[in-house]
């Protein structure tokens, strides 16, 4: 129990120093993100910064980033509206007959601009008749209403401008007017068409129109409208002429006129457009009046039909007519007309009477009103709506009559006067009912369909200009709701064999069916992409003005995406509800479609482009502190690089956007591909992040202060800069974020290989940083110190070691992986896998290695100074313990410093250099000291000094790495002997080799052993197998009993056996006793030496066959007899090399008598 | 896993048409494996190995590249720093030598190559093993083309019969070691004081590698 508190207790301390540490951290980061973080951003003006600020917003989304954004955009849109809107703005007093669409009308076709004119001289022409029926209509005033509203004089003379009459002609129309009775019979007469007219223009061809009276009463004409340019014109116009009992004889005469050939209608009209404006319309309609009605035209006659009232039937009649001239017999063509009789006024006739009457008191309405364009909303005068109530109520027209006389007036005057589309909305809500059931007419529908078809240019042309930025967001947004409620009642009311959209007018619409085109909906696509287009072209040609280089290109690029983002942003937000509520239509969809398309065709090519003729950045040739050299000041590959990348970017965010709008679309979309193009540039940016990283790296150690971050940490700030660097590299590819996944794979291998690079560079900045510390040079002595500063620096480089395999990891390596694995299997995956590993450990290992080779640096420094604390130790141990005493405080000291700062690994790894280094520097000075015939003391005071730091700081047991210090260890030890321990440690080491025969060519000796007190008794027993000495296949051996070393033996005699004669196997069985000194008896390495000689014949020139060693302390000691003891077996052995320590050591003594002589005679033992 | 001592390290990449057998090549000299079913490489792969020359073990890093041409723009970014090129052909296949023009031009451009001395290139015939009959590319062809080049080291190889597959890369470090001690001298002739630049160069490329001991070596040799 307690013991599990202690345990957890533990770990929470392990826990909460862990966090700790975290956090201060990130205050430590927190705090200096001022001072250090800034200067290292400015190596290269935020150039991280600025991709890491671009990925926020992406991860975000931040609303208030996007509606600033916005702002922007429409701050910039707005410059870059076309100039002749906003002056309209500015003058809103002078409502311009051409109104905001002025393409619309630039781009309208004739045909178009004749219709308009062909209603306007209708009215025109009849004016007289019109203005008749208006006094009529007055003096006729119905209903209860009229009194109090307005006086009948004031109508009088509201119509008299109106309709701009003369004082004179007034009072004679008046009179007209005023005899006028109800007639009993009317003549109906529909001027249907005429075919093969005479051509009485120089072009060819006629502008005909009809004039048509009865012959009783010549000044009361009727006029068709002008049309234009034509031999075959179609009216279908009505008109009704009363006639009395006396006019049963009458002739219907019918006159097909030529309009004023010296001028024809479009140049009349040309010149009076130019005047612009409803004043100059209603001057125009005056001129054409005064003119039709006095017959004193310049107009010239193509051809009359005459028509006798008695031909007629009562039933009436369609008929052609030929057309004759006086005098001439060439064929002027031929007129169909349908004839018939009523009792009333027929309402076609009085249908088109108020459309005209309608049409001449909105020009004067509007005239005198200057009202702006877009806002008329049928708001008449009450004089005006009371002749206009009045003349309804008087010709019997229906409401749905009224309506659509309305509808088709107003979107005539609609097409020069924008009137407002909610005007048109309401219009429309009203003929709905109506249109879709009871039954219309032929004509009437055709009437509406005709005024739609003029109404229509205006509305597409509002959702063209839908980014139109002068008036105000909620005019537009208003305005675009009453035109798609519009367009909605067409398309309920449709469809129609009309053709709403003449290609000629719409040059823009693509419209793949055959027959009349009245697809609303195809045709409002093609008006937002149209909108669209015009839109982006706009931006581009005013984008193209700031040089041809390829970053102002790619700047410009970005720019656009950026605008056409936000245009869609406020698609999104704001039109595409309309759009689906009001035409079940997806406007931002359709919209991206067209966009993306753009985006893709724009961007590619320069894309692809740019990427080709990137210059590749060499970081190679990176200079620390100069940046690159060779560099071509002209181009610079990193804004180059910089910008095709924030392209990227945009290109990405826009490509987002489309996946969440366009879920279905999104494949078939040529953009989703858009990686593709920069591919080339990947590699480019990865060296742009890498030559970045590097830049700062190299601030980051030149800012560094070598301090602790804090308390609790041992590295210093350019490490935490440094990862800080590396997790900027990270953000780079997080932001790239490539959907190509062998892409993938194959950048992470780069990436890791270039932050491998990274850290490399790190390392040698680091060391080159503290390369000049810790050097303290005075009077006395030079040396070097191992300082605080040299511990960071290598701790530096560790910490960012150890991050480098979470880096690996952070860069999305399994997911990648596991992507490869789907794509392309197991064994594909393993390869992958098995290259990022082998890199990633190969980096790691790189970095190693220069923590090494800093170290190796750290210890060549110290060495010096205590190779020289060393020999001092060795010559003056003696006479001066101090020495010891400095060495040791030198390497206390040093090592001591290390060990509080490096970590357990690094502290071992230098401890290991450092015994390293020492046994190379000691095998070094022993071998200057042999040459130089030091003594045996030199060594040993070396040696003693040595084993007192190994002491300190080293178990010489947990050693394995370190072998060659044991060996200097041992070779220091040896040369420390005098000779005559040498030669011992000769025969020691010959012990101990012998030990380990299991066989031997020499021979085998049995024996038995022991110490009684201090005498020893040796009973050798017999040999086998000993080695041939003589020609006849045998020997004749002895054995001679030896102690060791021999000159603590001196005094002993050495015993041998008989010689046995002629046999391999001899049988000894001799037993010697020697007696011996206690100290003889206590030698601590005594041995005794068996050597085993062949018996010259004569005697003094013994063989030596072999040899073999017994250690003191395996003899035991007993006082049992010998017999009673095991026998011994020992292999006979010689010795074989010079090549022990012992040996060499005695070798290097070439004055020493002693060791020279025994030199020789091993030499003649060993095997020839 | 690489061991912490410190081999010279050279960077070998391995070039040629998809199919000629470079990762078969790679995979028997490193792992002494050979696949018949190899299948096409994706991007790069990579594989350390260590081989020793007169004594000196160094450190190859071998990047084997993607021959096939939708992989141009993944495995050109590896070419820089490198300090030998595998031109690699089959000897059955003459497009994958009459290509061999192609790979040198694309390695040299990537590569950033300065000097047109410090060529290090070695071209490899590889499946030396394929009957006479199959064979497209005679030995005399591939040193003509050689001689034209200035490439002074080419050889034939089989990593499926495993002949001549190390002594390839051997001859690719030898060849390394001859450029060096030649650039070396070159370097000494023209200018002394650019001498310590060269060295900064050098350092950094081999950042592991203490002592230029090696290139020492070959000297004595030539
Ligand atoms: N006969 C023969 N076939 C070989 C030899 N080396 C490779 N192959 C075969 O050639 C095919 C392609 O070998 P790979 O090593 O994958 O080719 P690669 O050059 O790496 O191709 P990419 O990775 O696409 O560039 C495999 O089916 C191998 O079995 C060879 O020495 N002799
Ligand atoms: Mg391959």
């Amino acid at each position: 129990m307690n013991q599990l508190r202690k345990r957890t207790d533990l770990l929470g301390i392990k826990l909460l120093y862990k966090e700790n540490r975290i956090s201060k951290l990130l205050k430590w980061n927190g705090n200096r993100k001022k001072s250090t973080d800034s200067r290292i951003q400015q190596v290269d003006n935020g150039f991280f910064e600025k991709f890491g600020s671009l990925f926020r917003e992406q991860a975000e989304m931040a609303q208030a980033r996007e509606q600033e954004e916005q702002q922007h955009v429409a701050e910039l849109a707005a410059q870059i509206a076309p100039k002749d809107e906003e002056e309209k703005e500015e003058e809103p007093e002078t409502p311009p007959l051409v109104t905001a669409d002025s393409e619309a009308s630039s781009s309208d076709s004739e045909s178009e601009k004749d219709d308009f004119q062909a209603d306007f001289l209708a009215a025109a022409f009849n004016i007289d008749e019109l203005y008749t029926e208006m006094l009529y209509v007055i003096l006729h005033n119905v209903g209860c209403d009229v009194a109090f509203e307005v006086g009948q004089t004031a109508l009088f003379s509201y119509a008299q401008d109106a309709f701009k009459i003369p004082n004179s002609k007034h009072r004679q129309l008046m009179d007209v007017a005023e005899q006028k009775e109800d007639p009993e019979l009317i003549i109906n007469v529909e001027v249907i068409e005429a075919k093969e007219l005479r051509a009485k223009d120089a072009n060819g061809l006629s502008d005909p129109f009809v004039t048509l009276y009865l012959a009783s009463n010549t000044s009361h004409r009727y006029n068709t409208s002008v049309k234009t340019m034509t031999l075959n014109p179609i009216w279908e116009e009505h008109f009704a002429l009363a006639i009395n009992d006396k006019s049963v004889n009458d002739t219907l005469c019918l006159e097909v006129w030529d309009f004023d050939p010296a001028e024809t209608v479009k140049e009349k009209f040309g010149k009076f457009f130019e005047v612009k404006g409803v004043k100059g319309m209603s001057k125009l309609v005056k001129e054409i009046a005064v003119t039709a009605a006095t017959g004193q035209h310049e107009n010239e006659l193509i051809g009359v039909a005459k028509i006798p009232l008695s031909t007629i039937p009562a039933s009436g009649m369609t008929m052609w007519y030929t057309l004759d001239k006086k005098n001439k017999v060439t064929r002027r063509g031929v007129l169909k007309v349908r004839i018939s009789f009523s009792s009333g006024k027929n309402n076609q006739v009085a249908g088109q009477e108020h459309r005209h009457m309608r049409r001449i008191i909105l020009l004067h309405e509007l005239e005198v009103s200057k009202v702006a364009p877009y806002w008329w909303c049928e708001n008449f005068t009450p004089q005006a709506d009371q002749l206009l109530t009045q003349h309804v109520a008087q010709s019997g027209l229906t409401q749905t009559e009224v309506a659509l006389c309305s509808y088709s007036v107003y979107a005539g005057i609609h097409q020069k006067h924008p009137l407002s589309f909610g005007l048109f909305s309401k219009l429309l809500e009203k003929l709905l009912k109506p249109l879709q059931t009871e039954i219309i007419n032929e004509e009437d529908l055709k009437l509406f369909w005709e005024a739609t078809r003029k109404l229509l240019p205006s509305c597409l042309s509002i959702i063209r200009k839908i980014r139109k930025k002068t008036t105000n967001e909620k005019t537009i947004m208003k305005q675009v709701m009453e035109v798609l409620k519009i367009l909605n009642y067409i398309i309920t009311l449709g469809p129609t064999d009309i053709d709403l959209f003449p290609s000629n007018l719409y040059p823009w619409i693509t419209f793949h069916g055959n027959g009349p085109n009245c697809d609303i909906q195809g045709a409002l696509r093609d008006a937002i992409s149209k909108g669209a287009n015009d839109w982006l072209n706009y931006i581009i040609e005013n984008n193209t003005e700031n040089g041809g280089t390829s970053i102002s290109k790619l700047q410009n690029l970005i720019q656009m995406i950026q605008l056409i983002r936000s245009d869609l942003q406020k698609a999104i937000e704001y039109y595409d509800k309309f759009f689906i509520e009001h035409v079940n239509f997806q406007y931002a969809k359709c919209l991206y479609t067209f966009y993306q398309a753009r985006v893709a065709t724009l961007c590619e090519p320069d894309v692809r482009e740019i990427c080709k003729n990137l210059k590749t950045l060499d970081n190679s040739d990176y200079k620390f502190g100069e940046g690159f050299v060779n560099e071509d000041p002209t181009v610079d590959p990193l804004a180059e690089g910089t910008s095709l990348f924030e392209l990227y970017l945009a290109i990405q965010r826009f490509v987002t956007l489309g996946q969440g709008l366009c879920p279905a679309d999104y494949n078939s979309f040529h953009i989703r591909n858009f990686h593709q193009w920069f591919h080339v540039g990947v590699a480019t940016w990865l060296d742009i992040a890498v030559y970045k990283a590097l830049q700062r790296i190299e601030k980051a150690v030149e800012l560094d202060p070598l301090v602790h971050i804090d308390s609790t940490v041992k590295y210093s700030s350019s490490a935490v800069d440094t990862l800080t660097i590396f997790y900027q590299v990270n953000t780079f590819w997080q932001q790239l974020n490539w959907p190509d996944v062998e892409g993938c794979y194959t950048f992470i291998a780069k990436i890791i290989d270039d932050i491998c690079q990274c850290c490399v560079s790190y390392a040698k900045k680091m060391a080159a940083r503290v390369d000049g510390l810790g050097h303290i040079e005075n009077v006395y002595e030079k040396k070097f110190e191992v300082t605080t500063e040299w511990c960071l620096a290598i701790n530096n480089i560790d910490y960012v070691r150890e991050t480098l395999e979470p880096f690996t990891r952070d860069l999305g390596m399994e997911d990648i992986l596991k992507k490869i694995m789907e794509l392309k299997g197991p064994v594909d995956e393993k390869r992958c896998r098995d290259t990022l590993n082998t890199v990633i450990s190969n980096a790691i290992d790189t970095v190693r290695n220069a923590i090494v080779e800093l170290l190796e640096t750290v210890v060549n420094k110290m060495i010096p100074s205590m190779k020289r604390l060393l020999i001092e130790g060795a010559e003056l141990c003696d006479q001066d313990s101090n020495c010891i005493d400095r060495l040791m405080m030198y390497v206390d000291e040093n090592l001591g410093t290390l060990n509080t700062e490096l970590n357990e690994e690094n502290f071992n790894r230098i401890l290991e250099i450092v015994w390293e280094s020492l046994s190379e520097t000691i095998n070094e000075l022993i071998r200057n000291n042999l040459e130089n015939r030091r003594p045996p003391s030199f060594f040993s005071n070396l040696h003693k000094t040595l084993i007192l730091m190994l002491g300190v700081y080293k178990d010489p047991s947990d050693c394995n790495s370190c072998d060659a210090l044991k060996r200097t260890e041992q070779v220091l030890r040896v040369n420390a002997l005098e000779t005559s321990d040498l030669i011992h440690e000769v025969h020691l080491e010959l012990a101990d080799k012998f030990d380990q025969f299991t066989e031997s060519p020499y021979g085998e000796i049995s024996f038995r052993s022991k110490f009684d007190g201090d005498t020893i008794q040796i009973e050798v027993i017999n040999a086998r197998d000993l080695a041939v000495m003589d020609s006849s296949g045998n020997s004749d051996s002895f054995v001679r009993i030896h102690l060791l070393p021999e000159h603590e033996f001196a005094n002993v005699e050495k015993p041998k056996t008989k010689t046995h004669h002629k046999t391999l196997f001899p049988l000894y069985d001799e037993t010697f006793t020697i007696n011996l000194t206690p100290a003889q008896r206590e030698i601590e390495n005594g041995l005794v030496l068996l050597s085993v000689k062949d018996k010259d014949l004569l005697g003094y020139n013994n063989q030596y066959i072999g040899e073999t060693f017994i250690r003191f302390r395996d003899i035991p000691c007993t006082s049992e007899s010998l017999s009673e003891l095991p026998q011994v077996k020992k292999w006979l052995g010689r010795p074989t090399s010079f090549d022990t320590d012992a040996l060499k050591a005695l070798e290097s003594r070439q004055g020493d008598k002693q060791a020279k002589e025994f030199l020789k005679k091993f030499k003649n033992k060993i095997t020839p | 896993m690489r061991s912490t001592t410190k081999n010279p390290l050279l960077k070998v990449v391995i070039l040629g048409d998809g199919g000629v057998g470079k990762s078969c090549l790679m995979n028997r000299f490193v792992s002494n494996q050979f696949d018949e079913h190899s299948f096409h490489t994706i991007g790069v792969e990579f594989l350390n190995k260590d081989l020793d020359i007169e004594g000196q073990t160094y450190t190859l890093q071998i990047w084997d590249t993607a021959g096939q041409e939708r992989f141009k723009t993944l495995r050109t970014p590896f070419y820089r720093g490198s300090d030998i090129c595998m031109l690699t052909y089959a000897i059955d296949d003459k497009m994958s030598f009459k290509n061999l023009e192609m790979w040198r031009k694309e390695f040299a451009y990537y590569a950033d190559l300065k000097e047109s001395n410090q060529i290090p290139f070695i071209v490899v015939g590889n499946k030396s093993d394929v009957s006479s009959e199959a064979r497209e590319v005679s030995q005399l062809e591939m040193e003509t083309w050689c001689n034209e080049n200035s490439i002074t080291s080419c050889i034939e190889t089989s990593a499926k019969s495993a002949s001549n597959v190390e002594e390839a890369f051997k001859m690719a470090v030898q060849h390394w070691l001859r450029l060096e001690s030649r650039a070396d001298i070159n370097e000494t002739h023209v200018n002394d004081t650019v001498d310590l630049s060269k060295k900064i160069g050098d350092s950094n490329r081999m950042s592991c590698c203490v002592g230029g001991g090696a290139a020492g070596d070959d000297d004595t040799n030539n």
